[in-house]
């Protein structure tokens, strides 16, 4: 139950291990994202990550706490890169410990879309054009806005 | 008395500046009533970069590490946080 902001690359392998290691359960759910070679139809060659250290972890943490609530978590674990990125370098990894794939598959989810939005990280592309700050996107802010309408519900 | 000012990305690179402190002596309203849009207003006043940058209509406000509306009320030791809709993932 724990984050991690980092600027080296993530260990995929060895976070999987731990996530179940520390508390195994049914059901283990885990998003890998990547960064991708174009936005746009624009080819992208490398991506720099500005981050607000305090507030990110404070913001991650709470969310991981969020999600373990919500979705009845054994476990959590969110790792988010910062600083210069290379095309298909790891940028972020969550992972979720339930008892049922259903549960661990919307935490990983409901953890990806809300630090879309609400975690303190921005990007810059380097693309071929030269280098442009990345702006929010809608399908984003719908994506996080979702979980709160369930909320409500 | 002061509060710690942090500025991320677009608004850091178009003000050229990422962190200070600013000295709430002397600001109107009194420093007890001062919340963050009377910061804003504060920092407007140091020239038209300052004042576009920081009131375009979705800069975030984060006091203490947590985002806020501009009513939120300020007080001396803060640390007072403004930048775009963030992106990360």
């Amino acid at each position: 139950m724990s984050v991690a902001l980092q600027a080296q690359a993530i260990d995929v392998a060895t976070e999987y291990a731990h996530l179940v290691g520390d508390a195994p359960g049914a059901a283990v759910a885990t998003f890998t994202g990547y960064v991708r070679d174009h936005t746009d139809q624009q080819a992208v060659t490398e991506l720099a990550l500005e981050h607000y250290p305090e507030m990110a972890q404070k913001v991650l943490d709470e969310l991981g706490h969020a999600a373990a609530e919500r979705f009845q978590l054994s476990q959590w674990r969110i790792v988010h890169r910062y600083g210069v990125l290379g095309v298909s370098e790891t940028i972020v990894w969550v992972g979720a410990v339930a008892d049922h794939r259903g549960e661990a598959i919307s935490a990983c989810e409901f953890m990806m879309d809300s630090l879309k939005t609400d975690a303190p990280f921005w990007k810059r592309e380097q693309r071929l054009t030269g280098e442009q700050w990345v702006t929010s996107r809608d399908s984003d802010n719908a994506r996080r806005a979702r979980w709160q309408s369930v909320e409500v519900e | 008395m002061s509060i710690t000012i942090k500025l991320f990305s677009a608004l850091r690179e178009a003000l050229g500046e990422s962190e200070f402190e600013l000295d709430l002596v002397g600001m109107e309203p009194a420093a007890s009533e001062l919340d963050v849009a009377a910061i804003k207003a504060a920092l407007s006043k140091r020239g038209a970069a300052w004042r576009d940058a920081l009131n375009q209509p979705n800069v975030v406000h984060a006091l203490n590490h947590k985002v806020v509306f501009t009513d939120a009320l300020v007080s001396e030791g803060d640390e007072l946080a403004f930048f775009p809709p963030m992106t990360g993932g």
